[in-house]
């Protein structure tokens, strides 16, 4: 949880939902805090072969096995360049293992107000990308894609080799 | 009495005696004359009925009661077991169960009266007895056991202890002690009716008496008495220097002990009174021989009536008591699987920070000059894989539980189905984790049924083929390595691979090209496809094209694996291949490119060097010619998309692994060496192929996935 502490704590509201802001390339995207178990430096991740591409493999988190995927790689972006500010935000959905996605760099917590929240047009629903979404916060440096977590776990795509 | 306490001991027992009641209803249905059978089955009854009417359960009481009074009629010979009344018996047997399924569910017996099998039970018995019958034999038991209590109750009770038979050996001991100027005492010791904890009493009586001497012997034995198997007396040889008040007084003076009688013991062989010697240790007899000892009050003319009526039932509980001591009864103790689970988890734990221990001091140069620090590291490792193993032992069930439902089940598939047919059990003492003993019950009634239904022929057509009559099932269970083979096969028509090809075909699984293609084995393989039924007639019994798929999901989800064999006229058999532990297992380490992976150490046969001109091409495959036997090879690099690493070697480090009959050799760059691994899941994001079979975590933290030789062959 150290990592948490180094992300600026910008507002704690009353109101509204928190969200870890998180870097991929240019964009920045929330992720609900509640589902997010732990976040932890790169570190080893071991190959799993004829996985589904945007698997990176699984790391040895403190005696657990955990599957790591790439979410630039889910998202069709250029593959991850591992940099000192590369993490791995575990993530542990209810009745569900864990499971780490790899992220550019986490930036802060926000907290973000039904108002401020715009849900996703529903003219783009058919966008595959949009199903991941679950809606854009605005918020004062910008916009925040915010993610629908379990979607992006949950959907296996078959991409057997 | 608040009972609720003892409902699960209630459910464990009713469970064990139903068992019973079916194994014996089986046997008794073969051989319907067998009197220990009949007297098994009414002692299964007797008791069930008991247990339920303790614990308030009037319906299940009524039941037993009604089945135990029909025994009691055959006992006395007043009738004979037909198959209309092993039909019936069948159907109680079933009503009970489902009563206690109930009781389990609810803790209630529900409102079944079973009304119907009461009827025809006591008709059955009205019937072969005359009017009279169902009372009398609803006052039998009960009178019998009157008439125990009232046996044991007697007067100043019997000197049993002179009907106690010594062996040499001992003659020997009660010589020494004679000269040793010892007092030899025999003693019986009757305990009150009313008292409840009969071997604690029995104890506090061992207790008193060893603070003054030595008991030599007891009838019935000390593991009896511990286990409370005797009923209200027992008999003691015991060598002391105190006089015989004294020892008399220490035995009474513990409570719930009605009386002790105590004699001088003399050798039988001394004495010319040879009953002693030639009463056999069954205390089945007891009537007559307790005649010639003088002090016993027993009139012959009791002796005499209670022989009418008693005995019978004595002998009855007496055989029984034998029998259920059969699985001598240890001291065990009923552990929930949970707090096993989580001792098992320990034991991973524990494994995995050792094999760290082990890596860094292997590394670190100074420590492995440190040969004392070696010697504990050893001894760690050797008191971790002990553990482990005693741990697995205790998960450890006889696949018996499983299995011993299938007899009834073949018996009434019999009647349904119209043929004669037999099952062969063997191996029933082979052990699987518990784990696996609860998965595999389904998918063996199901490979059974399939036998029973479509693996065999009717009878008329076993007849015109020449065959015997009646059908043979066979269900093995066997060790195999680290491996558990269960067997379920069966001597019908087998299957028929042409059929399953046009089928296959008819169904659109594979084109008639495809078909052609196929060998004969991979036809069978179609079987374990979804929704494959080639049963031309869809029974209740099997065949709604929801099978050997489901089969095969199951046993594949407990790490086996299935494989078919059938011959054409000879029958077919499943082989069903469950690996012995789940969690923990020995494994090689090999290295491919950078990356690590184990192969469990069972599916190793032996590891070759093989130089490349020996490497020969069959049909652009490659195979290595070894020992005569012809092996194909897997490029493991190739198949697992592994990076080649820059060192070219001049010959290939071949892995031979084996499954069942089929061999292959997997190619690896390097070995690295045998460890004891953790299994642990790779969980189920990722569509990872069936060739990893899980991952475990090295020494060094880093993960090593493990292959799953039985998809790769």
């Amino acid at each position: 949880m150290d990592d948490i502490n180094d992300v600026q704590n910008v507002e704690v509201a009353s109101e509204g939902k928190q969200y870890i802001v998180v870097h991929l390339g240019s964009e920045q995207y929330g992720i609900d805090i509640k589902y997010i178990d732990n976040i932890v430096r790169m570190s080893k991740i071991t190959r799993i072969p004829m996985s589904q591409k945007y698997f990176k493999g699984v790391i040895n988190l403190r005696g657990e096995i955990i599957p790591v995927m790439s979410l630039r790689l889910k998202f069709d972006l250029v593959p991850d360049e591992y940099t000192n500010a590369t993490r791995i935000i575990i993530i542990k959905l209810e009745s569900q293992s864990a499971i780490g996605i790899i992220v550019d760099e986490v930036k802060e917590v926000v907290t973000l107000d039904e108002a401020s929240i715009e849900k996703p047009n529903s003219a783009d629903a058919n966008d595959i990308r949009m199903q991941y979404l679950s809606g854009v916060g605005k918020h004062v440096d910008g916009l925040i894609t915010l993610l629908n977590i379990s979607s992006v776990i949950n959907d296996k795509e078959k991409e057997m080799v | 009495m608040d009972v609720s306490q003892y409902l699960e001991i209630f459910i464990d027992e009713t469970k064990e005696h139903l068992q019973n009641l079916s194994d014996q209803l089986m046997v008794l249905e073969q051989e319907p004359e067998n009197m220990d059978v009949i007297n098994e089955i009414f002692r299964a009854a007797h008791s069930l009925k008991g247990m339920a009417g303790t614990m308030g359960f009037k319906r299940m009481q009524r039941l037993t009661h009604d089945m135990e009074n029909v025994f009691q009629e055959i006992r006395s010979e007043n009738m004979k077991v037909e198959s209309e009344l092993i039909d019936v018996l069948f159907r109680a047997l079933d009503a009970l169960e489902a009563y206690l399924n109930e009781i389990m569910e609810t803790a209630n017996e529900g409102t079944e009266e079973n009304e119907e099998i009461v009827n025809t039970l006591n008709a059955i018995a009205a019937k072969a007895t005359g009017k009279e019958a169902p009372e009398q034999a609803a006052k039998a038991p009960e009178g019998g056991k009157e008439e125990t209590s009232a046996d044991s109750g007697d007067g100043e009770g019997e000197a049993k202890y002179q009907s106690i038979s010594i062996s040499d050996f001992e003659k020997h001991t009660f010589e020494k002690a004679q000269n040793d100027n010892q007092n030899i005492f025999g003693i019986t010791v009757s305990l009150q009716e009313s008292c409840i904890l009969k071997a604690a009493r029995a104890f506090l009586v061992f207790k008193a008496l060893e603070e003054l001497g030595e008991v030599i012997k007891a009838v019935p034995s000390v593991q009896d008495i511990e286990d409370e198997k005797f009923e209200m007396d027992f008999s003691l040889l015991y060598f002391t220097k105190e006089s015989l008040e004294t020892v008399k007084n220490a035995i009474e003076s513990v409570s719930e002990v009605k009386h002790a009688v105590v004699g001088i013991y003399t050798l039988p062989d001394l004495h010319t009174s040879d009953s002693a010697v030639e009463k056999p240790e069954t205390k089945v007899e007891e009537p007559e021989v307790k005649e010639p000892v003088a002090k016993a009050p027993v009139a012959a003319q009791q002796a005499v009536k209670k022989q009418g009526a008693k005995p019978a039932q004595k002998t009855a509980q007496k055989n029984a008591q034998q029998k259920t001591a059969k699985p001598t009864v240890g001291r065990t103790v009923r552990v929930d699987i949970e707090k096993l689970d989580v001792l098992m988890n320990l034991v991973s734990e524990l494994i995995i920070a050792k094999n760290g221990i082990v890596s860094t001091s292997s590394a670190d140069e100074e420590s492995r000059l440190n040969s004392a620090l070696n010697e504990q590291i050893e001894y760690l490792e050797s008191v971790t894989t002990n553990l482990h193993e005693s741990v697995m032992k205790v998960r450890m069930v006889p696949i018996e539980s499983v299995v011993n439902r299938f007899p009834r089940m073949i018996r009434d598939l019999t009647k349904k189905l119209g043929k004669k047919m037999e099952l062969h059990m063997s191996g029933e003492e082979t052990e699987l984790d518990r784990t696996v003993i609860d998965e595999i019950g389904d998918p063996l009634q199901h490979l059974l049924r399939n036998s029973a239904d479509h693996g065999l022929e009717s009878n008329e057509e076993r007849i015109a083929l020449g065959k015997d009559e009646v059908g043979h099932i066979y269900l093995d269970a066997y060790q195999d390595g680290n491996n558990v083979n269960i067997e379920v096969r069966d001597d019908g028509a087998g299957i028929n691979v042409e059929k399953v090809r046009n089928k296959a075909i008819e169904k659109g699984t594979i084109t008639p090209e495809q078909a052609e293609a196929m060998t004969d084995k991979e036809i069978i393989d179609l079987l374990f496809r979804p929704s494959f039924s080639t049963a031309e007639q869809i029974t209740d019994v099997s065949g709604r094209g929801v099978g050997l798929d489901v089969v095969k999901t199951k046993i594949e989800g407990l790490g086996g694996n299935i494989e078919c064999k059938t011959e054409m006229g000879e029958g077919s058999s499943f082989i069903i291949r469950l690996p012995l532990t789940l969690a923990i297992i020995q494994a090689l380490m090999v290295e491919l490119g950078t990356e690590k992976y184990a192969i469990p150490l069972g599916n190793i046969q032996t590891i070759e060097d093989i130089p490349f001109s020996e490497v020969k091409h069959v049909q652009t495959k490659e195979v290595i010619n070894l020992r005569d036997a012809v092996i194909p090879l897997i490029r493991l690099d190739k198949i697992l998309d592994v990076e080649p690493g820059e060192f070219k070697p001049e010959s290939l480090t071949v892995v031979i692994v084996s499954k069942g009959d089929k061999q292959a050799g997997l190619v690896v760059d390097n070995l690295i060496g045998q460890q004891e691994i953790v299994i642990k899941s790779i969980g189920d994001y990722i569509n990872c192929s069936k060739l990893i079979g899980g991952a475990t975590i090295l020494g060094d933290g880093e993960i090593a996935l493990i292959l799953e030789v039985n998809t790769l062959v």
